[in-house]
């Protein structure tokens, strides 16, 4: 008989998760230097800044930083084809445009997954099955609405707005970008985009795509730069709605510069995902589903599940469960298939979620972190849990944006309600049962603008995204990421 | 001077290009002016094809909406690239690949436009969505050309139905051309089939059949005589009959929600369970 012990069960794997590197070999083309693409052309620019890979701190390329010029030479061509072309053309034709798009981004898919990765630092494994594939969904999904507007509001006779100014994140680079075009051209608007400034790449590539599709000039202009050009974007007379994906404070500067003008705008902005795991919910997907939630893309992601909360009568058991799966998640090469976590996007970022585990600690909570092998150079962070924290902590209230986890309990759904809600953010939430009514219940209680029941950062252009209180206002994907960018149907 | 290979007519039934089992075809002239026989399909040939098409439904209902539409949109790829040689005019194949473009853009979309989230005095939440049917016999309007008989099976495809096509033989060459793309087209086998023949009859062989849920007629498809039949022979299994207009635009939601049924489900939503009876 085999004598008991008090030792906890361990993972004897022997090795057998000692895998040879696998990495993605798809050849992703890099210029030494980028300007801009306006009026359909790439544009020399000039204060030149570098973009490096996150894996390894190795500069990439020379991007310019777009000045008040070139942006509102960005915004004319932009109103150019927006009073001429694109806003004539019928929405049976724009719709092929961006069909057209949706093809190109999938024949060339593995080549932007294999370029995002290089650039953004985030696994090859995501930008191959989420990034790419769901950016090219999302042109064929609005592609198919562009001659159907009339369908998307009730009574509605809906017109284009104009030029929309959008400034999207280092976190999803392509994807952002194709979430914020599609709807824009789709409806008939043309755009000056402007990518965040650790990841334009993808973006540049996405431009040569719009020359092989023979995308009118200037339907979508791009213009590189940091938060000194996208403020001037945003802050352009001659733009007519603003689109911003990015932080609740940066937000919260272009709402105050945009005051007082026409401009229409869509934010969507930072979150402090709650995420429920009740006692009677499969504890194994559970467990799966808190891993996606806050280590998928190194939990750079506005929706993450960053606060968990565990019915009490399970939270040890559970603890242990998520830890002993966080301690085999790969983390390294980013372009490695066999990699689960990658790299930190920029040193900046790192700075930042090391400040907040200081914090952490100083407040008093029980910081891990998985025993993983960590490469030695670029900027990487293992995954982290925190537990022993409070409502009140601060790494339980502010948005690290980076792979932590905090860890709460709680004894019954009604206090579950009350600590998810607990919070200026509203963007995600999940929740897990077995139990339907339940699910149904606390999903519907749950103040932000998306709900997961047993699952999280699940994703589909046909279902809206977008938050409520300090995570923003305005959807991006389904019918209701049209309405923000039609006019005459209020 | 070469001669030319002469091409055998065949219905396209089940992912296959098949002859009537009656052995009988009807003659008639192809656009290039030689002779032709076009499959005349026979009361068994509709029985077999049915069987199949509905086999086929779940596994085409079961697909992704994303997937479906970029089924419809690869044949839109397909007839354009084909637009100089059907035989029909270039403006007639480029107008229906238009069409199959636009009902690529219906197929991730028309649940979400007419199901309804239905706010009930209960503790329940209570949702309509729009589903297949099941198998739909459709016929085109033959002064509609390619483009109608993309609009008739496009229709009842998008809804998530499987649909046979009744051409009549003077469009056999043209049916054939069009199950030609259709075939490489990606769509499952059996979830669209195309006979032809002598519409009338394999209509009112269809009428007669009881696992055929709707006869989807668009324009002047058939004599108004055979209207009056199949309001008659629908009655006794309660099939549904739909009459459209010619196929000059596409079916708008409120003629594609008549080629679907409305399903409601009521889900409990209170943690104490809503069962609470009144009595």
């Amino acid at each position: 008989m085999t004598k008991r012990t008090d030792a906890k069960p361990a993972l004897q794997l022997a090795g057998a998760l000692d895998l040879s590197p696998a990495p993605e070999s798809c050849p992703a083309p890099i210029k030494s230097r980028y300007g801009h693409f306006i009026g359909g052309e790439f544009v020399d620019g000039d204060d030149h800044f570098t973009t490096v890979n996150p894996a390894t701190g190795e500069v990439l390329a020379e991007v310019a930083a777009g000045s008040d010029e070139t942006v509102d030479q960005a915004v004319k061509a932009a109103r150019k084809a927006a009073d001429g072309v694109w806003g004539k053309m019928s929405g049976a034709d724009r719709g092929k445009f961006l069909y057209r798009i949706a093809r190109r981004i999938q024949e060339r898919s593995r080549e932007l997954a294999v370029l995002e990765t290089i650039d953004n630092g985030k696994p090859i494994r995501e930008t191959r099955d989420v990034d790419i594939p769901l950016a090219a969904q999302h042109f064929f999904y609005y592609a198919g609405w562009a001659d159907k507007l009339q369908y998307a509001v009730p009574g509605g006779n809906p017109t284009p707005l104009g030029v929309a100014g959008q400034v999207i994140p280092w976190n999803f680079p392509f994807l952002m970008a194709s979430w914020k075009l599609a709807p824009a051209l789709a409806t008939g608007n043309t755009v000056v985009l402007k990518p965040a400034e650790t990841t334009p790449l993808s973006a540049m590539l996405l431009a040569e795509i719009l020359q092989e599709v023979d995308l009118p000039p200037g339907v979508i202009n791009i213009v590189n730069g940091a938060g000194r050009t996208g403020g001037a974007v945003m802050g352009h007379p001659d733009i007519d709605k603003v689109a911003f994906t990015g932080s609740t404070n940066v937000g919260r500067i272009i709402m105050r510069q945009i005051a007082g003008s026409k401009k229409k705008a869509t934010m969507e902005l930072g979150g402090k995902g709650a995420h429920i795991v009740f006692a009677d919910a499969s504890l194994d997907q559970a467990v799966e589903g808190c891993i996606n939630g806050i280590f998928f893309n190194q939990g750079h992601v506005c929706c993450a599940g960053s606060r968990l909360l565990v019915e009490e009568s399970i939270a040890e058991e559970f603890l242990e469960r998520l830890k002993r799966r966080v301690e085999v998640l790969r983390i390294g090469n980013p372009l490695d298939k066999n990699t689960d976590i990658g790299a930190i996007n920029s040193v900046k970022q790192l700075g930042t979620i090391n400040k907040y585990l200081d914090i952490g600690k100083n407040e008093g909570a029980n910081v891990w972190q998985s025993p993983c092998p960590v490469p030695d150079k670029g900027f990487f962070l293992p995954p982290t849990i925190m537990s022993g924290v409070q409502q009140t902590d601060t790494v339980v209230r502010e948005e690290i944006f980076g792979p932590v986890l905090s860890v709460l309990t709680f004894r019954t759904p009604a206090e579950a309600i009350k600590k998810a809600n607990d919070t200026e953010y509203g963007l995600a939430a999940g929740v897990w049962s077995e139990k339907n009514s339940k699910l149904f219940e606390v999903a519907h209680a749950l103040n932000a603008g998306i709900v997961w029941a047993n699952g999280y950062n699940l994703f589909d252009p046909a279902s809206p995204f977008g938050g409520v209180r300090h995570s923003g206002f305005g959807r991006e994907g389904g019918i209701a990421g049209l309405w923000a960018y039609m006019g005459g149907i209020s | 001077m070469r001669t030319s290979v002469d091409k055998t007519l065949k219905m396209y039934v089940g992912g296959k290009f098949i002859r009537s089992e009656s052995g009988r075809t009807t003659p008639a002239t192809s656009a290039k002016g030689r002779p032709m026989n076009v499959a005349a399909a026979s009361r068994k040939d509709l029985r077999n094809a049915i069987q199949i098409a509905r086999g086929a439904q779940a596994g085409w209902a079961g697909r992704t909406a994303y997937n479906r539409g970029q089924i419809f949109y690869r044949l839109a790829e397909i007839l354009d690239d084909r637009a100089d040689g059907l035989p029909t005019t270039e403006a007639d194949t480029l107008s229906a690949a238009d069409r199959a473009v636009h009902f690529a853009g219906w197929a991730d979309k028309i649940t979400a436009l007419l199901s309804s989230l239905n706010p009930v005095a209960h503790t329940y939440v209570n949702y309509s969505m729009v589903g297949p049917m099941g198998v739909i016999l459709a016929c085109p309007d033959p002064a509609d050309g390619l483009t109608g008989m993309v609009e008739a099976l496009c229709g009842p495809l998008v809804m998530g139905n499987s649909v046979i096509v009744m051409v009549s033989a003077e469009q056999g060459e043209l049916a054939v051309a069009l199950s030609e793309a259709l075939a490489v087209s990606d769509f499952p086998g059996g979830c669209v089939n195309i006979l032809t023949g002598d519409v009338a009859s394999v209509i009112g062989h269809g009428i007669r059949h009881d696992d055929l849920d709707a006869v989807y007629l668009l324009g002047e498809a058939v004599d108004s005589s055979l209207i009056a039949e199949i309001h008659t022979e629908n009655a006794r299994v309660m099939r549904r009959f739909i009459q459209a207009p010619r196929s000059t635009e596409p079916a708008p939601p409120g003629r594609l929600v008549q080629l679907a049924e409305v399903k409601t489900v009521w889900m409990s939503s209170a943690i104490m369970g809503g069962g609470g009876a009144a009595y």
